[in-house]
C-alpha cells in the first residue's frame, strides 16, 4: 500500500472543473502539497497556484508527484487512469462514482502491473490526519490525528463515525473510502494487513453495508491472518429491502446474498465487535482495548 | 431456441396458443428473478387450461414487479438440463464463467460445478472446449457446450453484462442443445457506450420521477420519509428507524454536495408520496453545505401543505443553518437518534 507523506507532491487530475478546483483550495488549506494540476488543452492556466498540464505525464516530470486525486468524468475515466498509472502515479485516488466495471477490471490489472494503490473509484478519498495529507472530499473537522484506522464502504457514513471516533478522543492514522462501485482498487482485507504492519495504529473501524461479500471476505480473513488488533465494525442497511440498488452500484441484495445479518454474523464469529449505531463505534473500541 | 410468440393479454396468450405446436411453456416475462419459483412459468398441453394460467401469470407480483407479458413457447422435452453464466465475482475481482453438466435452476446447490476466472480481453476455442471437457459431457454435446461459451462470453463482453446466463440449457432426446431460458443484467455504469440499449425507468409513479430527477430512490411501505445525504448514511437512518419500532416511507439519497435546488426537490418528491405523513431529514454537511439545506428547507415550507419535518442538520455552517431553522415549522434535532425517536414518537 502506497501512502503519501507529509509534503509530498500530489496532482490533481481534472483540476479545472468544478468539483477538481473546489477541492483543490480544500486540499491546500489542510496542508496538502497540490503540486500541479492535469486538464487537457488547458496547459498554461493555473488553479489556486498550482499549474496546469495537459498530460499526466508532463505534470509528474515538472514536480516529482507520486499520488494523484482524481476528478475526471467516467466516460474518460480508463484513459486518464490509465495514463496515470503509466506515466508514474503509484498511490491514484479516484472521487469518480459509476466507472465501468471491465474498465476498472482492466485499471486493476494496470495497477497491480505498475506497483500502484488505487483507492475508490466512488469514494470520498484517503486523509492522514497525523501527516497533515488530505487526497479527497472528506470535510477536515471530522478528522483529528491519532492511533486508530477507519475504512468505509460510504462517503457521510465515514464522516459521521469519524465525528463520534474524534470527538471521543479515537484519532485517526489513516481514513479512507474503499468505494461504493462494485469493484474497488483495494479491498478492506487488504488494509487490514497494512493495518498490522503499521506499530502506530492500535485498532481498525469498518464500515460496511449491505451488497456483495467484502465483510464475508474481511471475516475469514481476520481469522486466517490472525489479525490480533480490535476490530470494531458496522454495517448500515439491516432494514433495506431486497433486490434494490440502494444508492450505491454494489448496494444491493440479492436473494440472501449480501445480507446485513450475514456480514454481522461473520464478523462476529471473527471476533470482531459489530456495533448497531454509528454512536456506538468508538464505545465499541474503548472496550476493545480495555481487555 | 425454441419457437415462440410473445403475448401481452390473455386473448393473446389463448391465439399464440393456436399457432404453436402442443405442449407449450408459459413463462412470465418480468424485471426480477426467481420467476419459477414464484409459480410464473407453467407448461399447457389443454387450450381450456390457457386463460386461468395466463391470467393467473399476469397478475401476479414477483419481486415487488408486475409481469409485463407473457412468452407462450414450445415446450421441449429434455434428457437433462445444464447450466451455464458468465458473471461478475465481486470479491474476486474477475468475471468467472460458472457451468454445470446439471442442476438447471437450483444450480447454487448442485456439486461439481466448474468456476472459472475469464481473461478481460476473451477466451479462444481452446478455452471454450476445457471447460466443455470438465462437464462429463458426451462428445456432441460437449461440442454444442462449447460453441454457446463462445458466443455468450463474446456477447458479455461486447454488450458489457454483469451477468449473462443460460438456465436451463437443456439437452434433447436426440442430443440437441437448447437454451430454455436467458437473462442478462447490463453494467448501468456503461450504458453511456451503448446506445442500443436505454435505460428502464422504475415502474412506480415516485421511483421514477426521482430516477429522472437523478435521485438515489425506493419507495418504501412505512409512513416515515427518509432523506439524508450520502447512500451509507441514508441506510444507516433507515435501521435506525426500523429498530425505534418505525416504518420508513422511502429511502432518498441526495447525493454528494447536494445544492439548495436539489435539496428543494428531494423534499417536494417526498412530500407528496401518499404513505408517508412525516419528513425526516438527516444530513451530515460535509461537501453539502447545513446553509443551502436550511435555505431549502425553508423555501418548501413556503410552499404551504409541507408534512411535519423532524431533521438532523450537522456539520458545516451548522450554527448558522440553525439559526435560520429557528421559528419555523421545522423540529430540529442535534443527533440522528434524537431525531429518529421524536419522528418514530409522533405517529
Amino acid at each position: 500500500m502506497n501512502l503519501p507523506k507529509d509534503g509530498d507532491p500530489v496532482i490533481v487530475q481534472n483540476i479545472t472543473g468544478r468539483y477538481g478546483s473546489l477541492h483543490t483550495r480544500l486540499m491546500l488549506d489542510y496542508g496538502t502539497n497540490i503540486a500541479a494540476g492535469t486538464a487537457p488543452g488547458k496547459a498554461g492556466q493555473t488553479v489556486e497556484g498550482a499549474p496546469v498540464f495537459n498530460t499526466v505525464a508532463e505534470a509528474v516530470a515538472k514536480t516529482g508527484a507520486k499520488a494523484s486525486v482524481f476528478f475526471v468524468p467516467a466516460e474518460y475515466s480508463l484513459g486518464a487512469a490509465k495514463e496515470a498509472l503509466l506515466s508514474g502515479i503509484k498511490t491514484l485516488v479516484i472521487i469518480t462514482e459509476h466507472i465501468p466495471i471491465r474498465d476498472m477490471l482492466q485499471l486493476l490489472e494496470t495497477g497491480r502491473a505498475n506497483g500502484a494503490t488505487i483507492v475508490g473509484p466512488n469514494c470520498p478519498g484517503l486523509i492522514l490526519p497525523s501527516e497533515r495529507v488530505k487526497l479527497g472530499i472528506m470535510p477536515a473537522p471530522s478528522f483529528t490525528p491519532g492511533r486508530f484506522a477507519l475504512f468505509s464502504r460510504s462517503g457521510t457514513l465515514m464522516y459521521e463515525i469519524a465525528s463520534q471516533m474524534s470527538s471521543s478522543g479515537l484519532g485517526q492514522a489513516v481514513a479512507l473510502g474503499i468505494g461504493g462501485d462494485p469493484v474497488t482498487g483495494t479491498t478492506t482485507s487488504e488494509w487490514l494487513d497494512y493495518v498490522g504492519t503499521r506499530g502506530d495504529i492500535d485498532g481498525a473501524v469498518v464500515v460496511g453495508e449491505i451488497g456483495g461479500d467484502a465483510e464475508e471476505r474481511l471475516a475469514r480473513h481476520i481469522k486466517k491472518s490472525g489479525f490480533s488488533k480490535p476490530v470494531v465494525a458496522y454495517i448500515a442497511g439491516r432494514f433495506a429491502p431486497k433486490e434494490k440498488k440502494m444508492g450505491h452500484a454494489g448496494a444491493i441484495i440479492y436473494g440472501n446474498y449480501g445480507t446485513a445479518e450475514s456480514k454481522i454474523q461473520a464478523l462476529r464469529e471473527a471476533g470482531a465487535r459489530v456495533a448497531m449505531t454509528p454512536m456506538e463505534v468508538p464505545l465499541l473500541m474503548k472496550e476493545a482495548l480495555a481487555r | 431456441m425454441p419457437k415462440s410468440i410473445l403475448a401481452r393479454s390473455v386473448k393473446d396468450a389463448e391465439a399464440a396458443f393456436g399457432s404453436l405446436a402442443h405442449p407449450v411453456v408459459l413463462k412470465a416475462q418480468v424485471l426480477a428473478g426467481g420467476r419459477g419459483k414464484a409459480g410464473g412459468v407453467v407448461e399447457v398441453s389443454e387450450a381450456s387450461k390457457v386463460e386461468t394460467e395466463a391470467g393467473r401469470i399476469l397478475g401476479l407480483s414477483i419481486g415487488g414487479e408486475r409481469p409485463s407479458a407473457l412468452l407462450v413457447e414450445e415446450a421441449f422435452p429434455h434428457a437433462k438440463e445444464m447450466y451455464l453464466s458468465i458473471t461478475l465475482d465481486r470479491g474476486e475481482r474477475a468475471f468467472l464463467v460458472v457451468a454445470s453438466g446439471s442442476g438447471g435452476v437450483d444450480v447454487e446447490s448442485v456439486a461439481g460445478k466448474v468456476m472459472r476466472r475469464l481473461p478481460l480481453d476473451g477466451i479462444d476455442q481452446a478455452f471454450a472446449d476445457k471447460i466443455a471437457s470438465e462437464l462429463s459431457l458426451d462428445q456432441a454435446t460437449a461440442k454444442a457446450f462449447g460453441q454457446i461459451l463462445l458466443s455468450l462470453e463474446k456477447l458479455a463482453r461486447e454488450k458489457e453484462c454483469e451477468l449473462a446466463e443460460i438456465n436451463p440449457l437443456a439437452v434433447g432426446f436426440d442430443g440437441q442443445v437448447m437454451p430454455l431460458d436467458a437473462k442478462i443484467i447490463i453494467d448501468d455504469s456503461a450504458l453511456f457506450r451503448h446506445p442500443e440499449f436505454s435505460k428502464i425507468h422504475p415502474e412506480d409513479t415516485f421511483e421514477g420521477e426521482a430516477s429522472r430527477q437523478g435521485f438515489a430512490f425506493v419507495h418504501l411501505e412505512g409512513d416515515i420519509a427518509v432523506v439524508g445525504n450520502g447512500a451509507g448514511l441514508v441506510l444507516s437512518t433507515l435501521d435506525l428507524v426500523g429498530d425505534a419500532g418505525g416504518h420508513a416511507a422511502c429511502f432518498l439519497d441526495l447525493g454528494g454536495g447536494a445544492q439548495k435546488e436539489r435539496m428543494e426537490a428531494a423534499l417536494r418528491l417526498v412530500n407528496r408520496l401518499p404513505n408517508a405523513d412525516r419528513i425526516l431529514i438527516n444530513i451530515f454537511g460535509g461537501i453539502t453545505r447545513t446553509t443551502d439545506v436550511a435555505e431549502a428547507i425553508k423555501a418548501v415550507l413556503s410552499d404551504g401543505n409541507v408534512k411535519p419535518i423532524y431533521a438532523r442538520v450537522s456539520g458545516a455552517e451548522e450554527a448558522e443553518a440553525r439559526r435560520m431553522l429557528e421559528g419555523t415549522k421545522v423540529r430540529l434535532y442535534p443527533t440522528a437518534p434524537e431525531a429518529v425517536r421524536a419522528v418514530v414518537a409522533a405517529k
